[in-house]
């Protein structure tokens, strides 16, 4: 069942001198209780302003956003009544724990934000329990720490544990592993998965990383430069991806297992490529049509206008002229794998 | 120039950060880097990897110190250069003429209030004086070209490049003297898959191109086994694994390595159980009474407990020209501790395979062989 719902969600930033700078542009999709739903995309794609509207940190241009079929409040104690109930994890555990404070400090405060009355013994074990529901033991110990005394991935589970204080319903995770170090990034991603199926949360999973995206939701959205370009159940994007930014995105991730061989063509293949486009960039106009047509491979005339969804298979859908065939608009190009 | 030659070497090289307990950060650690290779150096954070690279380069300021050890420039075709001994005259001399650094931070590395040029400008005033102005400036020009900068770019600042551009102007300003080594510290940990893939690219063209060797430092194992050609991977400031990188991957010989190995997904395969490396490093302030890794490793038995394990060759068992280039420190690979061998997955013999009998195979098979 759909907890939260994002329908045709735009941002725009001012720019200095008046512009505008649209960031999300026209977004729509559904966080489902105890499912997790990977967004995927580069730097700069939009994922965090995405993230910082549904947490209402930004406000909206245009679009709604809906829990359980509501519109989000924007104001006073309805606003505060959705945060309980939307929460957030950020990037960088240092910079996210206040240093001058224990971490029982920061949990006690939204804990009481929720249950107003909770003082005391009661108040000490609600605190000790949370800690010990993200594996931070011996919880005494723990919650009598500042930031400092604790590793990366400590502090990440005290950032975990505070947002699970209130009791949310869905919990929205921007890059919560890309600060920390990679033998300890799978424990926090298995410490999320477990959570989202104790609690049955709906976990809104935000990572540039294809493969921890595809082990852990069932469901990946790829956005390029504010829209979204890709999207579909998890193994059928990344093991059959379909837009050529999917492609490139899968194919940037190293592969220990390649041999020296194709590892040596394959990136003669994109030095050719990327030279070639390298000149038309420069000059592209991208204010109409498909966005992603500078870098890619497949671009013809076709795409000075913009794409619709077209779909690929059942549940997985590519906004990309290739698969307009699909749709019985005619054949606008030969459906050469895309692979190759 | 000829390939394959020893270009550094360090040895027994300890380093530490004093203290009331001093940090012991780098532990007698050995490192040898050959002519036109790509030396991969991985670990978690803290363990040493920077610190050590600091220390190749006598960039180590106090606390840090370098305590014990010794390092070796090997110039091409001239005498081994102590490095050690170098006054600090004689050190501007070797470093990024000889042996440069790109930093993980190019946000902070790069002078915020100054022109790319002006700094480019700055490198050939304090080690080319003689040339000029004229010459400075085409030179700068010709290396941002050659990273893939637009040349104009050379009047902009460091807050209008993006952070792939930026890195791109680190690994220019690292090669403006051509130096025969460049050490790079997480070069890429800070940018997205797509710009990490363009700057890995780049570097390897430029290698191809300019012949000069690489210290790649990244707590990211999978990018290092697709990278470099030997790999070392670090814990608690020692190297307990030292590998060829095409050999390594599918059979670590370290519990610590499998368990890099097994931190990260393999996006295309199938999905598996994750584990990662439980647990955290120990306190570099301590004395380890044996191995550093012992209480996080799921293998450890008797001797980790007691006594540290020193770096020797995989099992002979493994073949291949590489064996004695490829050593561990682990008791699981000592017969004498560990009559029956490592277990199948560290590279031991998996009960089937048809590998060579030897003496410590035929005890394996009596005393049950396997896991423990």
């Amino acid at each position: 069942m759909s907890v939260l719902e994002v329908r045709d969600l735009t941002v725009e930033y001012r720019q200095r001198g008046g512009a505008r700078f649209r960031a999300v542009d026209g977004l729509s999709f559904a966080l489902q209780e105890g499912q997790t739903l990977a967004l995927v995309g580069e730097s700069g794609s939009g994922k965090s302003t995405v993230v910082r509207a549904i947490g209402q940190l930004v406000k909206p241009t245009a679009g709604e956003i809906l829990l359980d079929g509501q519109p989000a409040a924007r104001h006073g104690a309805a606003l505060r009544a959705y945060r309980h109930r939307v929460q957030m994890i950020f990037q960088d555990p240092f910079a996210s724990l206040n240093p001058m404070h224990t971490v029982a400090h920061h949990l006690r405060r939204p804990l009481q934000l929720r249950q107003r009355h909770l003082r005391g013994a009661a108040l000490d074990t609600a605190t000790a329990d949370l800690l010990r529901s993200v594996n931070l033991t011996p919880p005494d110990e723990i919650a009598a720490k500042h930031p400092h005394e604790l590793s990366g991935g400590q502090r990440q589970r005290v950032a975990i544990a505070r947002a699970l204080a209130t009791d949310p319903d869905v919990l929205l995770a921007d890059e919560p592993v890309s600060m920390l170090d990679v033998s300890i990034r799978l424990e926090i991603l298995n410490l999320l998965d477990r959570l989202k199926a104790d609690r049955n949360l709906a976990l809104l999973y935000v990572t540039h990383d294809l493969a921890t995206a595809r082990h852990f939701s069932s469901e990946i959205v790829v956005m390029y430069r504010g829209e979204i370009v890709e999207r579909g159940p998890s193994d059928e994007v990344i093991l059959h991806p379909s837009h050529p930014y999917t492609q490139i995105l899968s194919r940037a991730a190293p592969d220990p297992t390649a041999s020296r061989a194709v590892l040596a063509a394959a990136r003669a293949k994109r030095q050719s490529a990327r030279a070639a486009r390298a000149a038309e960039e420069r000059e592209a106009d991208l204010g109409t049509g498909c966005r992603f047509r500078t870098r890619c491979p497949f671009a013809t005339d076709i795409c000075t206008r913009h794409p619709e969804d077209m779909d690929v298979s059942p549940g997985h859908q590519a906004r990309c002229w290739l698969y307009a065939i699909a749709n019985g608009s005619g054949p606008l190009l030969p459906l050469a794998s895309p692979d190759e | 120039m000829t390939a394959g030659d020893l270009v550094l070497r360090a040895e027994h090289v300890c380093v530490e950060y004093a203290g009331p307990r001093p940090i012991r950060a780098v532990r007698d650690v050995t490192v040898e880097l050959r002519r036109g290779e790509v030396l991969g150096i991985a670990g978690e954070s803290g363990c040493g990897k920077s610190t050590l690279a600091y220390a190749l380069t006598r960039m180590l300021r106090p606390p840090a110190e370098l305590t014990r050890g010794s390092i070796t420039y090997f110039p091409d075709g001239g005498t081994p250069v102590d490095l050690m001994t170098l006054d600090s005259e004689s050190l501007r001399g070797y470093r990024w003429n000889k042996v440069s650094m790109v930093f993980q931070s190019a946000m902070n590395a790069l002078n915020p209030v100054t022109s790319l040029g002006r700094q480019f400008d700055d490198i050939f005033e304090a080690h080319r004086p003689a040339m000029d102005r004229a010459a400075r400036h085409r030179r700068a020009r010709e290396l941002l070209e050659m990273v893939g900068i637009d040349p104009a770019r050379i009047r902009g600042f460091a807050h209008e490049l993006s952070g792939g551009m930026r890195q791109r102007v680190m690994i220019a300003m690292a090669l403006a003297l051509q130096p025969e080594v460049v050490i790079m510290d997480e070069p890429t940990t800070a940018l997205d898959v797509v710009v990490q893939r363009e700057i890995l690219d780049e570097i390897e063209r430029l290698r191809e191109e300019l012949g000069f060797s690489v210290i790649f430092i990244t707590h990211d194992l999978s990018l290092l086994l697709e990278i470099s050609d030997r790999l070392a991977v670090m814990y608690a400031g020692e190297i307990i694994e030292y590998a060829p990188s095409e050999r390594v991957g599918s059979a670590p010989a370290h519990p610590y390595t499998l368990g890099l190995l097994r931190s990260f997904p393999d996006i295309r395969g199938a999905r598996r159980e994750l584990r990662g490396v439980p647990g955290t490093p120990p306190d570099l302030r301590e004395h380890f009474a044996g191995c550093p890794f012992g209480p996080r490793c799921s293998y450890a038995f008797g001797p980790c407990r007691s006594v540290p394990p020193v770096l020797r060759p995989v099992a002979a068992r493994r073949g291949g020209a590489e064996a004695d280039r490829w050593t561990v420190a682990c008791h699981l690979h000592d017969p004498d501790a560990r009559p029956d061998g490592p277990p199948a997955e560290l590279g031991g013999a998996a009960p089937g395979t048809a590998t060579p009998v030897t003496a410590d195979d035929a005890i394996g098979a009596e005393s049950g062989g396997g896991e423990r």
